[in-house]
C-alpha cells in the first residue's frame, strides 16, 4: 500500500517540474546557509565555511541528482525522453517517416486482413457450445468417402445409437423454399432438419422454442424456425410472430421460433423448417447429411465403430443395397478443410510482403542512421551509454511501427469489409470474418516484431564502430564504408529475392485464372439467360400437372420475341450437377463385387442441345416423338462413348439406368454430342447421359424443380421479363430464382480461384513497389553520398556514359542476385501452391522468366533515375560540397 | 545502488524518524546534525543522502513537509512526524532491537555454551 502510494506520486513527480526544482533549489540553499552560518560561529573563515559546508553536502548537484531519480521515475523519464526526442526527430525528416510509417501501414495492414480472414475462418471454434464434439456421420462406399445417408440409415441411427448425445439430420436445399403470402412469391433459401438439430448444435431460439419430437413424425405439424434477419425482413421484427403461419412450397408452416442473430450454419440460410421422415421402403435415395454430439467419453473411432455396426444391420435389411461402413468426421474439419491449404498460402505470401515492407524500412533506418552517424557520435563522446542510443533507435522504431500498425488496422478494417463486399461466398464462414481481440493481439506482436526487427539493424551499426573514428571519417565517408554498403547491398537483395517469390505466386495464379477462363466450356455460353423454377408438391402432385406445365412453359416463352431457342434441364453448366446414375450395358454384365459406375444423367427438353449451342457428333439428337414412353432413346457425350464403348459403335447399344432390372426397359442410345462441364471448369471431362425430359419411363414422378435456358438475341432483363410474365402467366404464385446470364454462372464459377490470384496481384503489387522504393533509396542515397568522388572523377576525365553505367550496374547487380536467389526459393516454394494451380504447372518457365524480367526491369528503371543524376554531377560544384 | 546502500537508507530513515519524534518539526540541515551529534563522531553523514531519504518517506506517507522560519529567520523547509510515520517507527524500532539481540547472542558465544 505505501509502497503504491510512493509509486503514485513519483509518477506525478514527472510532472509540475520547475515548480519542484525551485523548492529543493531553496531547500539546498537553506541548508547550506545553516551549515556555513555555524561553521563561522565554529570560527572558520568564510571562505573555508562554505568549502566544508559543500563538502558535507557531498556537491550540491550530486545530491540534487540523486534527490531527482528519487523524486520521479527515471527509467520512465529517460523512456519519455527519448520518447519526445524520437518523435521530434521524426518530425523532423516527414519523407523518410512518411514514407516508413506507409510503408508498415500496409504490410502490418495486408497482414491483418489476412490474419483476420485465417482467424474468423480456421482458428476461431465454430460458434456453438463445444464444438469440438461435434461431428457429421457418413456413409462410407458405393465410391464415395463421405456418403449422405438415406431414411432406412439415419432412422436406425436415430434409434439404435448409443455413441452421442443426439443426432439429428438436415438436407440442405440448393433451390430453397417458395415463400408465398408474403408479398411477391420468393425463393428463400433454406434447410430442412430433423426435430434434434438445435439440440445437436445447443442453441436456444431467441423466440420461441425448438421442434417437438413429434413434429418430426409424419402427419405432425408442419412447423418452421425462421433466421433473426428472416424475422425482421419478412415478419417485422414482431414477437407475435410465432405461432403465425406461412406457405412453403404450398404447405402451410407454423413459424415455432426465431434463431439467434449471430447464429450462422452454412451460408445463407433463412429457414429451417422440420423434415419428417418416412419409414424405408428401399435405402435409397441417399440425400440426408446426419449430424451428431459426441458423448463425453466417446471417441470419434468408437462413434465410427457404433454408426457402421447399425449401418451393417441396415445392409442386412436391404440385402440388394451395396455395404457401406460409416464414417465419423469433426464438423470443424468438414466446414473449412478444404479452403485451410489456400489460406495458410495466403497468410504465407503476405508474412513475405511484411518482410519486404519490414527490409525495406530496416534500409531507409540505416540510410538515416547513416547521416545522422556524427549526432550519434557526439552523444556517445559526452558520455551516452550504447545502450542509451540503442534503446533510442529502438523507440524510434516503435514509434514509427506503432503508427505503422495503427495505420495498418484502417487499412485491414477496410479491406476486410472489401474483401466480404467484392468475394461473397468464397470462403465458409465468411460471416464470422471480424476484427477481434484475437487480430489485435496479432497485430500488436507483429508491431512489436517488426520495429524490433528494423530497430535493430541500425542498433547493431550503431554499436559497431568505436566514436572517434565516425567522428575522424566525417560526415561524407560516414556510411560509405564498405561494411555499411554491404549491408544496405544485402537489404536490397533480400528484398528482391522476396518480392520473386511473392511475384511468382501471383504469376502462377493469374495464369490458372485464365487457363481456366479459357476452357471450353462445350457449348457457346453467349446470349443465354437461365432461372430455376421450382413447381410446389401440393399444387403438383401428379405427372401430368407437371409436364403440362412444362410444355405450355416452353410453348409460350419459345413464341415470344427475340427467343431463339428455349429448354427446361435439370443440371447446368459449368457446375450445377443434380444427379448422377449407374447404367447397365445390355448383353455386357457387371462385373462382380464391382459396383456399376454412377454418372451424370441429365433429362432435358428436346431443344436443349441447339439452345446451348452443343455439338452433334454422331447419330441424332431429341425429337418431339421421343416424348412417348415407347421410343426410349437417350443421349451420351462423347467422352462416355470413348470410356465405356471403345470397341464398338455406341449408336443403337442398349443400356439401362438406376438399380439393374433384367426386367426392366432398356433405352437406346441415338445420338453422340460434344463434352459440356457440369462438374466447374477445371474438371476434367465426365461421361454424361441425356434423357429426354418429358419420358416418362426414365423417371415416372417427374422432377419439379428445373433449370429453364433460353437462347435470345435481345437484352437479358427482356429475357428475364418474358420469362418471369410466361411463367405467372400460368401460375402466378411460382417465383423466378437464381436468375442469371451463362456468362455470370461461367465467371462466378471460378470465383475462388480469381479470389486468391486477386489477393496475390495484390500483394505482388506491393511488394513490387516495395522493392522499387528500396533499391532506388538505396541507389539514390549512394549517389548522394559519393557526389565528392564522382566529382574528383568527372574533373579527372570520366566519361558520363562510363559513370551511368557503373552505377546501372551496382544497382542491376544487386538485384540480379537478389532475383536469383528468389528463384531458387520459388522453384522451392511455389510447389506449395500445386494444389490450387490449373493448366500451368508450378515451375511453370513462362511464369519464373516473366517476373523475374518484370523484376529487373523495375530495378533498372529505379536505377536509373540516380544514375542519371550520377552522370549530371558538376565537378566544380561537387568539388566544393563539403 | 546496491544492497548495502538499501540497509543504509533503511536503518537512516529509522534515525530520521526517532530524531523527529524527539525534537519534533525540523528542518533537514537539524535533522543531519542532530543525528551525527547522537551518534558521537562515529557516523560521518554525507549530509546530500539524507534529501532522498526524506522524500522517500514523505513519499511512503511517514512523514510530511512544509515551508517554514528558522531560528535565525531563515526560510527553511520543516519535516514532521505523522500518525503513519509514529507507527512505523514503532514497528522498525522493534525489529531494530530484535535484530540486534539476535545478533548479540551470536556475537557472544560464552553465554551460549555455558
Amino acid at each position: 500500500m505505501r509502497k503504491f502510494r510512493a509509486l503514485l506520486l513519483r509518477l506525478d513527480g514527472l510532472f509540475r517540474r520547475e515548480r519542484r526544482e525551485r523548492e529543493l533549489a531553496e531547500e539546498m540553499e537553506s541548508h547550506l546557509l545553516m551549515h556555513i552560518a555555524d561553521n563561522l560561529r565554529a570560527g572558520m573563515t568564510a571562505e573555508e565555511a562554505r568549502r566544508q559546508a559543500l563538502i558535507k553536502l557531498g556537491g550540491i548537484e550530486q545530491t540534487k541528482e540523486t534527490y531527482r531519480d528519487r523524486r520521479g521515475l527515471p527509467m520512465l523519464e529517460i523512456m519519455l525522453q527519448d520518447f519526445r526526442f524520437a518523435s521530434r526527430m521524426l518530425r523532423k525528416s516527414p519523407g523518410f517517416t512518411g514514407v516508413a510509417v506507409l510503408t508498415l501501414a500496409l504490410g502490418i495492414g495486408a497482414n491483418t486482413a489476412i490474419f483476420s480472414v485465417v482467424n474468423g475462418v480456421l482458428m476461431k471454434p465454430l460458434p456453438y457450445r463445444q464444438p469440438d464434439r461435434l461431428v457429421m456421420i457418413f456413409l462410407h462406399g458405393r465410391g464415395l468417402d463421405h456418403g449422405p445417408m438415406g431414411n432406412a440409415d439415419f432412422l436406425a441411427l436415430g434409434e439404435r445409437q448409443q455413441a452421442f448425445e443426439h443426432v439429428a439430420a438436415f438436407s440442405p436445399s440448393s433451390i430453397g423454399f417458395t415463400l408465398t403470402g408474403l408479398g411477391a412469391p420468393q425463393m428463400i433459401p433454406g434447410t430442412s432438419v430433423t426435430p434434434d438439430f438445435f439440440s445437436v448444435l445447443d442453441v436456444k431460439p431467441d423466440l420461441g422454442r425448438t421442434f417437438l419430437p413429434e413434429e418430426g413424425k409424419p402427419g405432425g405439424n408442419l412447423s418452421v424456425i425462421v433466421s433473426h434477419h428472416f424475422w425482421e425482413q419478412f415478419l417485422h421484427a414482431d414477437p407475435a410472430a410465432v405461432g403465425q403461419s406461412m406457405t412453403l412450397d404450398g404447405k402451410g408452416y407454423v413459424v415455432i421460433g426465431v434463431l439467434p442473430l449471430d447464429f450462422h450454419f452454412g451460408p445463407h440460410n433463412e429457414l429451417w423448417p422440420v423434415l419428417q421422415l418416412r419409414p424405408a421402403q428401399q435405402r435409397p435415395p441417399y440425400w440426408l447429411l446426419p449430424v451428431g454430439r459426441l458423448k463425453a467419453d466417446v471417441s470419434e473411432a468408437q462413434a465410427s465403430a457404433d454408426a457402421s455396426r447399425i449401418a451393417k444391420q441396415v445392409q442386412e435389411q436391404f440385402p440388394h443395397s451395396e455395404d457401406a461402413s460409416a464414417v465419423v468426421v469433426p464438423m470443424k474439419e468438414l466446414t473449412v478443410g478444404n479452403v485451410s491449404e489456400a489460406l495458410l498460402i495466403l497468410l504465407g505470401a503476405v508474412g513475405f510482403v511484411l518482410l519486404i515492407a519490414v527490409v525495406n524500412v530496416a534500409n531507409l533506418h540505416l540510410l538515416r542512421y547513416g547521416s545522422r552517424v556524427r549526432e550519434f557520435a557526439i552523444r556517445a563522446a559526452l558520455g551516452a551509454g550504447r545502450r542509451r542510443l540503442i534503446c533510442q533507435l529502438l523507440v524510434e522504431s516503435l514509434i514509427l511501427a506503432a503508427s505503422g500498425g495503427v495505420l495498418g488496422l484502417a487499412v485491414a478494417y477496410g479491406g476486410v469489409r472489401a474483401m466480404l463486399a467484392l468475394s461473397p461466398d468464397v470462403l465458409p464462414r465468411m460471416e464470422e470474418i471480424t476484427v477481434d481481440g484475437r487480430v489485435l493481439a496479432f497485430t500488436v506482436l507483429i508491431v512489436i516484431a517488426t520495429a524490433i526487427l528494423f530497430g535493430l539493424v541500425p542498433a547493431l551499426r550503431c554499436a559497431g564502430p568505436p566514436v572517434g573514428q565516425s567522428l575522424k571519417e566525417g560526415s561524407r565517408a560516414a556510411t560509405s564504408g564498405r561494411s555499411a554498403r554491404r549491408l544496405h547491398g544485402a537489404l536490397v537483395v533480400a528484398e528482391f529475392a522476396l518480392a520473386l517469390v511473392v511475384l511468382t505466386g501471383a504469376g502462377l495464379l493469374i495464369r490458372t485464372l485464365s487457363q481456366l477462363e479459357s476452357v471450353n466450356p462445350g457449348f457457346n455460353s453467349s446470349h443465354i439467360v437461365t432461372a430455376l423454377l421450382s413447381l410446389p408438391r401440393e399444387r403438383y402432385a401428379k405427372a401430368p400437372q407437371i409436364t403440362s406445365f412444362y410444355e405450355q412453359l416452353l410453348e409460350r416463352v419459345k413464341n415470344s420475341p427475340g427467343v431463339r431457342a428455349v429448354s427446361i434441364t435439370m443440371s447446368l453448366p459449368p457446375n450445377l450437377l443434380e444427379l448422377t446414375n449407374p447404367f447397365h450395358i445390355e448383353g455386357k454384365p457387371d462385373a462382380p463385387g464391382q459396383a456399376a459406375p454412377a454418372i451424370a444423367q441429365i433429362p432435358v427438353s428436346t431443344e436443349y442441345f441447339a439452345t446451348l449451342g452443343i455439338p452433334l457428333f454422331r447419330g441424332r439428337l431429341f425429337l418431339d416423338e421421343d416424348r412417348s414412353p415407347a421410343t426410349h432413346v437417350l443421349v451420351i457425350n462423347e467422352n462416355m462413348a470413348r470410356r465405356y464403348f471403345p470397341d464398338h459403335e455406341p449408336v443403337g447399344t442398349r443400356i439401362q439406368t438406376g438399380e439393374y432390372n433384367p426386367k426392366g426397359d432398356w433405352y437406346t442410345i441415338v445420338g453422340v454430342v460434344g463434352n459440356v462441364k457440369y462438374e466447374g471448369l477445371g474438371e476434367k471431362d465426365q461421361p454424361t447421359m441425356y434423357v429426354p425430359y418429358f419420358d416418362s419411363g426414365w423417371c415416372p414422378w417427374f422432377v419439379r424443380e428445373m433449370y429453364v435456358v433460353v437462347r435470345s438475341a435481345s437484352a437479358p432483363e427482356k429475357v428475364v421479363s418474358i420469362l418471369q410474365s410466361a411463367a405467372w402467366s400460368l401460375d402466378n404464385q411460382l417465383p423466378l430464382a437464381h436468375v442469371r446470364t451463362m456468362d455470370q454462372l461461367l465467371y462466378e464459377s471460378v470465383a475462388s480461384s480469381r479470389f486468391r490470384a486477386v489477393l496475390f496481384c495484390i500483394f505482388a503489387a506491393l511488394a513490387l513497389v516495395l522493392a522499387m522504393i528500396g533499391i532506388y533509396g538505396v541507389m539514390a542515397y549512394a549517389v548522394s553520398q559519393r557526389t565528392h568522388e564522382i566529382g574528383v572523377r568527372v574533373a579527372l576525365g570520366a566519361q558520363r556514359r562510363n559513370l551511368l553505367r557503373t552505377i546501372l550496374r551496382e544497382g542491376t547487380t544487386l538485384a540480379l542476385l537478389g532475383v536469383a536467389i528468389g528463384f531458387a526459393a520459388a522453384l522451392a516454394l511455389s510447389r506449395t501452391l500445386a494444389g490450387l494451380l490449373f493448366g500451368v504447372r508450378a515451375t511453370d518457365p513462362v511464369t519464373f522468366l516473366t517476373v523475374s524480367a518484370l523484376l529487373m526491369g523495375v530495378a533498372f528503371a529505379a536505377c536509373y533515375i540516380p544514375a542519371r543524376r550520377a552522370m549530371r554531377v558538376d565537378p566544380v560544384v561537387a568539388l566544393r560540397y563539403e | 545502488m546496491g544492497e548495502r546502500a538499501d540497509v543504509w537508507q533503511g536503518t537512516l530513515a529509522l534515525m530520521v524518524l526517532k530524531t523527529l519524534q524527539a525534537l519534533g518539526p525540523l528542518h533537514g540541515y537539524g535533522i543531519a546534525r542532530r543525528i551525527e551529534q547522537t551518534s558521537g563522531d562515529l557516523l560521518a553523514v554525507n549530509y546530500g543522502t539524507l534529501y532522498p531519504a526524506l522524500l522517500k518517506l514523505e513519499q511512503e506517507g511517514y512523514i510530511s513537509s512544509e515551508w517554514g522560519t528558522s531560528d535565525n529567520n531563515r526560510k527553511a523547509k520543516y519535516y514532521k512526524m505523522t500518525r503513519a510515520g509514529r507507527k512505523q517507527l514503532e514497528k522498525e524500532a522493534r525489529e531494530w532491537e530484535q535484530t540486534t539481540e539476535i545478533l548479540a547472542r551470536f556475537l557472544s558465544p560464552g553465554k551460549e555454551s555455558a
